[in-house]
């Protein structure tokens, strides 16, 4: 159904606007695709890994080993939506886990000292973001930042591990109904995030923002402070994974792995999030930090060595890529398929 | 009869040494559509750009409605009820058409949710609905992307977001076309022309910038010819045609003033 400009009297009476199926389902495989695939990873790795695959117990540990990679994931993913790639994710997230470390060392409560460790994530967020803002090239600027926060953080600790933080095992290995503490940080995390994302105003003018800043700057709003909204969220979602990280080994340590935002990276661009900013879906993040641990896990179970878990996950991901060309592709052949039938009356 | 919604007296425009536009006198009343054509270079996106608050003229003076205004950036030409629809930038591709039209004036739900900046949806996609259907357009489903819509109905679409910022207002506002039809076909220039032309009949006041004559032909009430940041003709549709225009537009045909 393309364009029709319609006598008013017509368009008044008009009838509910679909789109037509075919267009429809191809949305719905490009925002939904992800969810299908995992349900069907989940199936065939019921049969092939049976009976250990399937079981609740099991179900808790992939969740357990993905939610480091999901809450990372979600740091990347919100940056990369507003518009921004945050690489100092990692250092962010050493620092964060050393000053919570030393503060409760230094007789600190940890409750305080969790709430100090989240605020200074926040507080690298909007360094990153006015730095930027002043037309510096977000990668660059967040790999010097990188770099700061993980000498920082090893200045900090003195160039040493703290290990013995035992109060902070609530947030770690301890279980709630049986779930893992971390499983529990995440799903609150995704929900919070994905609400802000899609219903609140400032979430929504973010991903405008990410998408478009100039189309916003137009629409009279001041787009500079979502750009900068954009890195505080990442770097808070960095300094909550150092503090999980921290907690379940009980161990602060200084060394800022790179390994982290290539894992969330990886999640990241399977959930189809595009580095081109401005879309993406947190829930779609969550099932592809998922899939990885899924993956993982069976080949795990069947006694397979780790590596080949990369190399099934790699070839997902060059396989979503094929997949949401097609999409795009086909949805576009569609358009000018429709555009002809269009019609057009009531011109002078 | 009233004022014009939009005049200009003796605008001069100066980029560094070159002089793009010199002493424009311009008025565009409500529900006219004034046509501006000229070959490359003449000075006509220059005058938008100075009509929206983009560029501040060397010389010369404004008035929205018969008041003077200075407009020292887009913001204060927004304020005044003026709204330029651009070629590109203007949609935010990954967003739906409900979101790309309630930017920057978001409905936010009732209650606790509200003062917590949560949107109410429904309600948006309810008052676009509407609202495109005053304008009389069809797109598709305000929920589709805007990134899922062909070229020419995203040109139609940004042409509503600037008709709903000029049209909804208890006075209606100055829509400012700069080539809103560059990159259609004939079907969707069609399309267009029926949206500008309807916007009129409202009490909108446009001014339209294109190179397809028959296009200003079909859809002005008024052409004004620049030459080399020269006005050189101003004249009712009806009291011209396609040779004289295109005499103006090379300047083989002597200026009117
Ligand atoms: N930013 C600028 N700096 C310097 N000179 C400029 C600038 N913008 C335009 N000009 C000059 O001003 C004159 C008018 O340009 P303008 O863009 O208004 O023409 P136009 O009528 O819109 O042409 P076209 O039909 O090609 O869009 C030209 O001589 C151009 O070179
Ligand atoms: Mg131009």
């Amino acid at each position: 159904m393309a364009v029709t400009i319609a006598p008013a009297a017509r368009a008044a009476g008009a009838e509910k606007d679909k789109d037509p199926a075919v267009i429809r389902s191809l949305i719905f495989v490009r925002d939904r695709g992800i969810f299908v695939l995992w349900a069907l990873l989940l199936i065939a790795f019921s049969i092939w890994a049976s009976p250990y695959f399937a079981s609740v117990d099991n179900a808790i540990l992939i969740a357990n080993a993905a939610a480091i990679t999901a809450i990372f994931a979600a740091g990347v993913a919100v940056g990369i939506i507003g518009g921004a790639l945050d690489l100092s994710i990692p250092g962010t997230a050493a620092l964060a886990g050393c000053v919570c470390g030393w503060l409760i060392t230094h007789g600190t409560p940890t409750w305080l000292s969790i709430v100090a460790a989240l605020a200074l994530g926040a507080v690298v967020g909007v360094i990153n973001g006015l730095i930027t803002l002043r037309g510096f090239n977000p990668i660059i600027v967040t790999i010097g930042t990188l770099s700061a926060m993980s000498g920082l953080a090893a200045v900090i600790v003195g160039g040493y591990t703290i290990p013995g933080l035992d109060s902070l095992t609530f947030m770690g290995t301890q279980r709630y109904l049986g779930v893992p503490a971390p499983v529990w940080i995440v799903a609150a995390l995704f929900a919070a995030g994905t609400v802000f994302l899609t219903r609140t105003r400032d979430g929504i003018r973010m991903m405008a923002v990410g998408g478009n800043p100039e189309a916003v700057r137009r629409s009279g709003i001041h787009s500079n402070r979502y750009k900068v909204l954009g890195f505080v969220i990442s770097g808070f979602c960095a300094a909550l994974g150092g503090l999980v990280t921290t907690a379940l080994v009980t161990e602060a340590n200084p060394a800022a792995s790179p390994g982290i935002i290539f894992n969330a990276l990886t999640a990241v661009a399977l959930a189809g999030v595009s580095l081109a900013g401005g879309r993406g879906s947190l829930p779609r993040v969550l099932v592809g930090a998922l899939i990885l641990g899924t993956i993982s896990n069976a080949l795990t179970l069947k006694g397979i060595q780790p590596y080949w878990a990369t190399a099934v996950t790699g070839v997902l991901l060059l396989g979503s890529l094929a997949l949401e060309k097609w999409v795009s592709t086909t949805v576009s052949r569609r358009l000018v398929l429709s555009a002809h039938a269009s019609t057009h009356t009531g011109t002078r | 009869m009233d004022s014009p919604a939009l005049e200009l007296r003796g605008i001069d425009m100066h980029y560094g040494y070159v002089r793009a536009l010199d002493t424009i006198d311009i008025e565009v009343r409500q529900g006219e559509v004034l046509g501006l054509l000229g070959d490359n270079g003449a000075g006509k996106s220059t005058l938008l750009k100075v009509m929206s608050g983009v560029h501040q003229p060397t010389a010369g003076e404004i008035r929205v409605h018969g008041t003077p205004a200075t407009f020292a950036s887009p913001a204060d030409s927004t304020h005044a009820g003026i709204q330029m629809v651009y070629q590109d930038l203007a949609l935010v591709d990954a967003q739906d058409i409900s979101t790309n039209l309630n930017l920057g004036r978001e409905i936010l739900r009732k209650g606790p949710l509200g003062w917590l900046g949560f949107v109410d949806h429904k309600a948006q996609r309810r008052r676009s609905a509407a609202e495109l259907e005053k304008l009389g357009v069809r797109t598709a489903a305000v929920t589709r992307p805007v990134e899922m819509l062909s070229g020419g109905q995203r040109q139609v679409v940004a042409l509503a977001r600037g008709a709903t910022r000029v049209a909804g207002a208890e006075r209606n506002g100055v829509l400012l076309l700069d080539e809103p039809t560059a990159a259609l076909g004939y079907e969707q220039t069609q399309q267009v022309q029926a949206l500008i032309r309807r916007l009129a009949d409202q009490g909108v006041a446009c001014i339209l910038v294109t190179h397809n004559l028959p296009l200003a032909m079909a859809v002005c009430d008024r052409i004004a010819v620049l030459n080399r940041g020269r006005k050189v003709a101003d004249v009712p549709v009806a009291e011209t045609d396609n040779d004289q225009l295109v005499g103006w537009i090379t300047g083989a045909r002597p200026s009117m003033f």
